[in-house]
């Protein structure tokens, strides 16, 4: 069975960089955008099963993000999970308001976050065996 | 926005921003260190990681109770 798709938005490069080496280690694979107008392209684009999303973006917001994909039957399908650095209380309740299946306050824990994709994937909870994932440019 | 141009109301919001996405990065690696994602360590790398990550929550602790509620203007 191919590994399940998702699309990490994020400006910052090293977050991306250390999402991605969390989630190959779980056997999931891993999409980038560093902006607004990128990320609705790249899930037009490739389809992911799941979006982890920042709130703060060049070119629009995280919440510019998901109004985009809400627009497009395919795309409003994706389950998104917003990761964001921003104050968790009012832009929590925004976040699921406009969709979002959860919302995580940066610094996030690691297991928290496995445990979130998963839950908004459908699969089982459960420990995936940890691969050496080897740095990659992101 | 500059350090200049920000207004002071706005430094709250801006700080807890900044740091938290900072301190994502540190705890983020560390962690992939400390799992042996990108290779194994001995117990005296490791347990230095451990300080550091345990520090680096500490910093997470300061954060939660400082600066939250500071809403970041959107």
């Amino acid at each position: 069975m191919d590994n399940k798709k998702i699309l990490i938005v994020d400006d910052n490069a090293d977050i991306r960089l250390g999402m991605h080496v969390r989630l190959k280690a779980n056997q999931y694979e891993t999409l980038f955008a560093a902006d607004a107008f990128t990320a609705v392209t790249e899930a037009r684009k490739h389809r992911p099963d799941l979006i982890i999303l920042d709130l703060g973006l060049p070119a629009g917001d995280g919440f510019t993000v998901m109004e985009r994909l809400k627009h497009t039957p395919f795309l409003a399908v994706i389950p998104v999970i917003v990761v964001s650095a921003r104050d968790g209380l009012g832009n929590q309740k925004r976040a699921f308001e406009a969709g979002a299946k959860a919302f995580l306050q940066k610094p996030v824990n690691d297991a928290e976050l496995l445990a979130v994709v998963r839950q908004a994937l459908g699969e089982p909870a459960g420990i995936k065996t940890h691969a050496p994932a080897h740095k990659a440019l992101v | 926005m500059t350090k200049a141009t920000r207004p002071s109301s706005e430094l709250p919001a801006y700080l807890s921003h900044e740091l938290r996405n900072a301190l994502a990065c540190i705890q983020q690696f560390g962690n992939i260190l400390i799992d042996g994602l990108a290779g194994e360590l001995s117990g005296e790398q490791r347990e230095y990681i451990g300080i550091m990550l345990e520090n680096a929550s500490k910093i997470r602790s300061v954060l939660d109770s400082a600066l939250d509620g500071t809403e970041r203007p959107l």
